[in-house]
């Protein structure tokens, strides 16, 4: 495309401090936004709220966002309604279940050959209900999350009531291996590089992968308005086409990224260090305080498997979810829900010379419904 | 009319007491003053706000937000100020480093009122704390400059009028600020005297 197309050459992109945020430290370093005549200016956040309000008005042009949090905008439930829309995935996977090691002894106790299975979970809430033992409190990092929506998802399938049977919270990413060590929370359910700074730093053990409880999962996207993205036509392909280049290059140089990851992420972080950010990207471990385990091929997923594509049937597990929880109204069409705010149509459009899915639905996502 | 209930959550305490104030003359009650979200929950039930304003740039808003329709036992909904299709107003806190939640239905009118104060408030602060930044830069500048005048003096043999004299022609000859040409000097003589 020839850049005098680009309707907004200057761009101001939010992100959050986690490993995740990685195609976007990288098309700016390698120069991708700038190969497809883009000028942008990268934004750290403090919270996933203000990056929603900033993209709302018009502070950010777009951001690193939790998929769920588009649905939740575009309805307005509990803020400012906005119609927000993803064209890109940022990723795969990338979530962890980390414990206090109170915990994890205590499961041991219950049943230590299925420490990670959901019924053992739900054995020692119920031995704990009869002590007369406080609730156990787990963290998540947003209300309209993935995470939260894992969490509830695998607890749910022992038939724990994540609304009664336990306390779960929201705590920003950079406090929950604070909380954990000082006995706040019991465990807590984050992105990339959190469980691996808890477990390195001797506070937690992780327990189970947020893919160990959905295959393939949708996690982080490039959100906009839609507004934006119809005043921006081709500056939002042209932001797909570098973020996709980027993508491409993590798959195959993820290590190489280390050094800017760890450069970003420690700005206003003194926990993090080199070797916490190295299981989710190299995928080739994830620590336990004893052993290194090789738990976590594809822990977090850049780029194949179609990982940048936004699927309508992530969409749809993720109102499905949001529906169970009584999050969404009854009245809401989910699959018209889902069709405003995921736009495979503007995914096709920009890569035109990738090969492309026949179907905007995969049956791996499907299958988690 | 009661007045409005108004809980501040600000880890600058300077600011939230300057907002405080600016509220309080305005007749609007400050329950709670807290520097973080830690007890943020507790704190609401006990002293019942209408509004909670908090500091755009904290971390803890997470938590807060949290405490919207999806906290079902929590018997006051608190939801983020909308302001419906009034998005202007939203616009100038996001600037100005404002967030407000109203707690169960704030009359509008009050919350922009109130709003209107934090921003005005937020924005003076950031005014202030700029014209410190500028004082205290110019301070340190000047220091540098003498250290640097005294050090050109005692290497060349000469006198402060002379010393000063060089530096600001260095600094015209080369159209750079004459700080900078100070730190120049300091460092290359720092580096010439053992």
């Amino acid at each position: 495309m020839n850049s005098a197309d680009i309707e907004k050459p200057a761009l101001k992109l939010g992100y959050m401090p986690l490993s995740d945020c990685l195609p976007l430290l990288i098309a700016q370093e390698k120069g991708f936004f700038s190969q497809e005549g883009l000028t942008v200016e990268l934004q750290q956040e403090v919270s996933w709220s203000n990056i929603r309000d900033k993209v709302i008005v018009g502070h950010l042009d777009g951001a690193h966002m939790l998929a769920p949090m588009l649905f939740a905008t575009s309805l307005g439930l509990g803020g400012i309604k906005k119609p927000l829309i993803t064209a890109f995935s940022l990723g795969l996977n990338g979530n962890a279940f980390t414990i206090s090691n109170q915990l994890r002894s205590a499961l041991t106790d219950v049943n230590s050959n299925q420490l990670a299975h959901a019924n053992t979970m739900k054995l020692l809430i119920e031995q704990r209900k009869t002590a007369g033992l406080p609730r156990l409190v787990f963290a998540t990092v947003y209300p309209y999350s993935c995470h939260n929506l894992q969490l509830r998802y695998w607890l749910a399938s022992a038939h724990i009531d994540p609304d009664k049977d336990i306390d779960l919270v929201i705590l920003p990413p950079s406090q929950m291996v604070d909380h954990l060590k000082l006995a706040h929370i019991d465990g807590f359910f984050a992105g990339a590089p959190w469980n691996s700074v808890a477990i390195l730093q001797g506070h937690g053990h992780c327990l189970l992968t947020g893919m160990e409880i959905w295959k393939n999962a949708p996690e982080k996207v490039l959100g906009v308005t839609l507004e934006w993205a119809e005043k921006n036509p081709n500056t939002h392909s042209a932001l797909i086409r570098a973020l996709h280049e980027a993508c491409q290059w993590l798959e195959l140089h993820a290590e190489e990224a280390l050094p800017l990851l760890e450069q970003h992420l420690s700005l206003n972080s003194p926990l993090i260090n080199r070797n916490c950010l190295i299981p989710a990207i190299t995928g080739k471990n994830i620590f336990t305080q004893q052993s290194k385990q090789s738990k976590a091929p594809s822990l977090l997923v850049f780029n194949h498997s179609m990982a940048n594509f936004p699927w309508l049937s992530h969409g749809q597990l993720i109102c499905a979810q949001m529906k169970r929880w009584h999050w969404l109204p009854d009245d809401v069409d989910n699959e018209q829900l889902v069709a405003s705010c995921y736009r495979p149509d503007i995914y096709r459009q920009a890569l035109t010379h990738l090969e492309m899915p026949n179907d905007n639905f995969h049956s791996t996502h499907l299958a988690i419904l | 009319m009661k007045p409005a209930r108004v809980m501040l959550v600000d880890d600058t305490p300077t600011r939230s007491a300057l907002l405080e104030q600016a509220l309080l003359d305005q007749g609007y009650l400050v329950v709670c003053r807290l520097e973080s979200a830690q007890g943020l929950i507790k704190n609401v039930e006990i002293h019942q706000p209408d509004i909670i304003i908090m500091d755009l740039e904290s971390p803890d808003r997470d938590t807060l937000e949290n405490m919207t329709i999806l906290n079902q036992h929590n018997p006051k909904p608190v939801i983020m100020f909308s302001g419906e299709g009034d998005s202007a107003i939203i616009s100038q806190a996001v600037q100005a480093g404002v967030s407000a939640y109203v707690v169960d239905g704030l009359n509008p009118n009050r919350v922009k009122a109130i709003l209107d104060v934090a921003i005005a408030r937020f924005r003076e602060y950031q005014a202030l704390r700029k014209e410190l930044k500028n004082t205290r830069d110019q301070l340190a500048d000047r220091k540098v400059i003498d250290k640097a005048k005294g050090l050109l003096m005692k290497a060349k043999d000469l006198d402060e009028e002379q010393a000063y004299h060089a530096m600001r022609k260095m600094a015209m000859d080369q159209s750079k600020p004459l700080v900078e040409i100070a730190h120049n000097i300091l460092s290359v003589l720092e580096l010439l005297t053992p």
